[in-house]
């Protein structure tokens, strides 16, 4: 009993990093571009192909694809910014319609390059490491410990550097950040950037673990959204303190009940939280 | 004196509506200018034109001998900054991030320090929040941390729009105290758009007086604040 908690209390937390990296990227993309982005999930998805490419079609080692994919995943994120969400600016509706339809594009483009069928990703490292009856496989253990330097990284950039704190500062007022010299067209695109790199890093993290295929991004875009609305609309600790409360909520009712228990369970909660806390659960409410 | 500030002929439309009926006025260099006048009468205007935020029909805008262009950042760069009204301070930011935010574009970095220390010495105040979110402040508070903001990038024109606003009156007169001080010491421009006309007239050199969207009396603010025409239309006596 005690061995299926402390394994459900790991495969939680690496849910947990995996819904964080989403939702991050998510509020990041929401809070420059005010656009709720319907794409973020495809951006996971096509970072699970780039860690595909990279590693069996090119033969790289993992760590230079997800570096790759990062770079590849800046850039598409800033194109993407200019010529799909650019137009739509000051214009949430459209710009939410947009991104539904950039999400059918590149989903069908993945169908037609990638055909329908899941690809195996083959194992980055093999065995498992063993605490008394406690066991990680490695390949978890290096998902993890991957995500959580790429989270604290972009933390730090975030809170930290000059162009984190124009980031932050844009979030809040555009006008009055361009006031002071924030140059708004290069930090869209940025902000964008990042957001996209962090769901393709997700999605590169997670390749090997649960596979790839063109249909793999809608169940993080899915968390994203409730972690993103459980922890608060813009709140970084509320989305962290909300992650990994679902990981875990998700992990340990797949182990003692069932897996589908595990949404419904993972919906009610939602529910009781915007009943009680409508601004989630670290976040204020609009002043 | 040759004037730092000057306003030519601007013309400023809101969609169909005009706001600024060619409006011109100077402000000699390292003076404090009044721009008073009843709510609607284009002083926000006025300053939202300057610092790039609005786009002019006509009109012409020189710091100096430059001319600004209507991109917000482009005025910064020839040395204006702004206070805005309701102070817009980066809510989720800490004081001293709010005051770093007003130096973004100043690279030097013992540039940046040394007039973060200036705007301590001013006020003191913020020293003592400076790691306090930036929303969480008083009022007044929060009109410092405004316009500490504005000094860091250490402006050759200084714009501040409605620093009284929602301000107790004791605050209202030591702010208006300190920016004397400030344009006094850093000989420095400052604009000062109030619809506390008593305040802002008893600390400016140069007054103008604005109604609807037209410069209407100009002196100097002892001169202004004795005329029976501001004196019925402003302050009430």
């Amino acid at each position: 009993m005690s061995f299926l908690i402390a394994q459900s209390l790991i495969n939680g937390i690496i849910l947990g990093t995996l819904y964080l990296l989403m939702a991050i990227g998510f509020t990041l993309a929401f809070g420059v571009m005010r656009i709720v982005n319907f794409a973020h999930g495809e951006f996971y998805m096509i970072g699970a192909f780039c860690a595909l490419i990279g590693v069996t079609w090119l033969g790289l080692p993992f760590p230079v694809t997800l570096a790759l994919t990062i770079a590849v995943a800046i850039l598409f994120g800033a194109l993407v910014e200019r010529v799909v969400f650019r137009p739509f600016r000051n214009d949430e509706l459209s710009g939410m319609i947009a991104s539904l339809g950039l999400a059918m594009i590149l989903q069908h483009g993945a169908l037609i390059l990638f055909g329908p069928d899941p690809q195996a990703f083959p194992a980055i490292v093999t065995g498992v490491f063993k605490w008394g009856s406690l066991i990680v496989p490695k390949s978890r253990a290096l998902a993890l410990g991957i995500g959580i330097v790429i989270l604290l990284i972009f933390y730090l950039f975030l809170m930290h550097t000059r162009h984190g704190r124009a980031l932050r500062a844009l979030v809040q007022d555009q006008e009055i950040a361009a006031v002071f010299g924030v140059r708004l067209e290069i930090m869209y695109a940025l902000g964008l950037g990042f957001g996209v790199a962090l769901a393709a890093v997700a999605g590169g993290l997670m390749a090997p673990l649960f596979g790839v295929s063109p249909f793999i991004g809608a169940t993080p875009l899915l968390k994203a959204f409730i972690v993103v609305i459980l922890g608060g609309l813009g709140s970084i600790p509320g989305a962290a303190l909300a992650a990994i409360l679902l990981g875990l909520i998700e992990s340990f009712t797949s182990s003692f009940v069932s897996a589908s228990a595990a949404d419904i369970v993972t919906f009610a909660l939602v529910i009781v939280v915007l009943l009680v806390r409508p601004a989630g659960l670290l976040g204020r409410a609009e002043t | 004196m040759h004037s730092d500030l000057s306003v030519r002929n601007l013309v400023v439309n809101y969609g169909p509506v005009r706001a600024l009926h060619g409006v011109s006025f100077d402000v000699p260099e390292g003076q404090v200018a009044a721009l008073v006048g009843s709510n609607g009468a284009g002083k926000s205007t006025i300053l939202k034109s300057i610092c790039g935020l609005l786009k002019p029909i006509e009109g012409e805008i020189r710091v100096g001998d430059k001319i600004m262009s209507p991109r917000p950042g482009d005025p910064l760069r020839h040395g204006v900054a702004l206070s805005p009204e309701g102070r817009r301070l980066f809510g989720r930011l800490s004081v001293e991030e709010n005051l770093m935010m007003g130096a973004y574009t100043v690279r030097d970095k013992a540039a940046r320090d040394q007039m973060l220390d200036r705007v301590f010495v001013y006020f003191p105040k913020l020293k003592e929040r400076r790691r306090q979110m930036a929303g969480s402040l008083s009022g007044g508070e929060q009109q410092m941390c405004a316009i500490g903001r504005a000094l860091m990038v250490q402006p050759r024109v200084l714009l501040l729009d409605e620093p009284s606003l929602g301000i107790a009156p004791i605050i209202v007169a030591e702010l208006a105290t300190i920016i004397q001080e400030i344009s006094r010491d850093l000989s420095m421009t400052v604009l000062l758009v109030e619809q506390n006309a008593q305040m802002a007239l008893s600390i400016a050199e140069t007054g103008v007086v604005l109604e609807t969207g037209k410069v209407v009396l100009t002196g100097t603010g002892h001169e202004l604040l004795a005329s029976p025409e501001v004196r019925a239309a402003y302050l009430g006596t």
